[in-house]
């Protein structure tokens, strides 16, 4: 299992800020984007032959005490060990989520070579990025209508259609609830599903 | 006289340079707001999409722009066969606006994603060399070009790569040639590597047209080429030997750059007037 880190910005994301504006022109009549809000995604994948334990006590010390990661000026995080993580990533409170990848190697090996530098840490394997969105939407009933706004707004297919995530450069897992932790680590470890597999 | 828009997104930095190199090909250009009523689109005879960083880039490079009216009115534009040019990020709103390569009218069939090579990541400013191919847009976009010609052109982009997940899509383009403008080594073959290749585009895609050619999503930045000065002293081949040449001779110094061609192409295809030629 690995560890994971979630930052946000706690200053105004203006990325996100745009993504509501443009998001809510397009979808479907009375649907509300209610709220959009933006986290980066960082999984920790243990070498061969370790666990995420060997790694984890100095990297929560690296995340807390460098800006390597986070500046805490103006982003906030949780760092979620291997065994504190539970079993499942949840939401927000009414939130549901949309976990963005890039269709090439999710390992950026460019950070890992720099944190290799400034702190070595002994069994990491890897450092895999995705990008978080979520989203809190509104139906004609009243309740949150996350299909009808995941279609209006998620992965784009049309010009009047999709905003968040450009299917032929990354992959996207939408999901209404939790997703369990291995389905988030299958979804960033293997090969990206192909245009037409529904993540 | 052959009007061209050069569209103004908030975050674009290349619109003044755009005109000016329209209008040193004979076309009358000039820069429309993004918020203009679109209406006033129709008066054009074309478009150009210049680069910059339209909205900042936020979400994805091209994503916001390209749901905009006025990204709407060009594409019904386009499709009356008006040319359009989007250069750098102009050519990011044309692929996210669906408008290239276009096979399936106003889906979205590719990406521009981020620039890939060994050992490097992020933001790319260098000179490479591009060759026009034989597709579909080459009477609009190269007819002025010299077919065995390398094009040392800028780019400056850090989301470079032409992608697409769709199988079809890519052979299409294959097929077709709307992969217009490729990136080429010094002897003019297709790039093999860094940094002939600056971005593990398919197929060394520097330029994708749509398939009727009348789009062209431009990666490279003619328009920062298109006079003799801008070349860089130490480039190698003809150009380089030209502009170390030109030392001390303004007059020769203020003619055409390697980028010209492109525009002249597009004058000569609206039936524009060289403005020596008009002054005659």
């Amino acid at each position: 299992m690995s560890a994971v880190l979630l930052t946000r910005l706690k200053i105004t994301d203006l990325a996100a800020w745009t993504a509501l504006e443009a998001g809510r022109r397009l979808l479907p009549p009375e649907h509300a984007l209610i709220r959009l809000a933006r986290e980066e995604l960082y999984l920790f994948e243990p070498a061969e032959g370790f666990a995420a334990e060997a790694f984890e006590g100095p990297l929560e010390r690296a995340i807390e005490s460098s800006n390597f990661f986070v500046n805490p000026n103006k982003e906030a995080y949780r760092f979620l060990t291997s065994s504190e993580k539970g079993a499942a990533l949840r939401p927000p409170e009414g939130a549901q989520g949309i976990l963005a990848r890039p269709r090439d190697d999710t390992r950026d090996g460019e950070l890992w070579t720099r944190l290799e530098r400034e702190h070595p840490l002994e069994g990491l394997g890897a450092i895999r990025r995705a990008r978080l969105w979520w989203i809190w939407t509104r139906g004609p009933g009243g309740g949150p209508a996350f299909e009808a706004c995941y279609a209006a707004l998620g992965r784009v297919t049309g010009r009047a259609s999709g905003l968040l995530v450009n299917p032929h450069a990354e992959a996207d897992l939408a999901f209404g609830n939790s997703v369990p932790w291995r389905r988030v680590e299958e979804f960033l470890t293997h090969p990206a599903p192909g245009l037409e597999d529904a993540a | 006289m052959a009007r061209a828009a050069v569209l103004q997104f908030p975050g674009v930095n290349c619109e003044y340079e755009t005109v000016r190199v329209l209008e040193a090909v004979g076309v009358e250009a000039r820069i429309v707001r993004f918020n203009e009523p679109a209406g006033v689109l129709g008066e054009f005879d074309a478009y150009v999409l210049p680069g910059g960083f339209a909205f900042q880039d936020r979400i994805r490079a091209g994503a916001v722009a390209a749901k905009l009216p006025a990204v709407g009115r060009i594409a019904a534009e386009a499709e009356g066969g008006k040319p359009v040019l989007g250069i750098c990020n102009g050519a990011q709103i044309l692929v996210e606006a669906g408008l290239v390569p276009g096979l399936a009218p106003g889906r979205v069939e590719m990406a521009l994603a981020p620039n890939r090579a060994p050992r490097r990541q992020g933001y790319l400013c260098q000179w490479v060399r591009v060759r026009a191919g034989d597709g579909p847009g080459r009477a609009i976009w190269a007819s002025t070009a010299d077919r065995e010609a390398a094009v040392p052109l800028p780019i400056a982009h850090g989301e470079g790569r032409f992608v697409t997940a769709d199988p079809d899509v890519s052979a299409c383009i294959q097929m077709e040639g709307l992969a217009l403008f490729r990136y080429v080594d010094a002897s003019g073959a297709a790039a093999e590597s860094y940094p002939d290749d600056p971005n593990g585009a398919l197929f060394q895609t520097a330029g994708m047209t749509n398939r009727a050619g009348n789009v062209l999503a431009l990666m490279p930045h003619p328009e920062r080429a298109a006079w003799l000065r801008e070349v860089p002293l130490d480039w190698p081949g003809p150009w380089g030997d030209r502009r170390r040449a030109a030392v001390g001779s303004f007059g020769t110094l203020e003619g055409a750059g390697p980028g010209r061609a492109l525009f002249e192409s597009l004058a000569r295809h609206l039936g524009a007037r060289h403005p020596e030629e008009a002054a005659r």
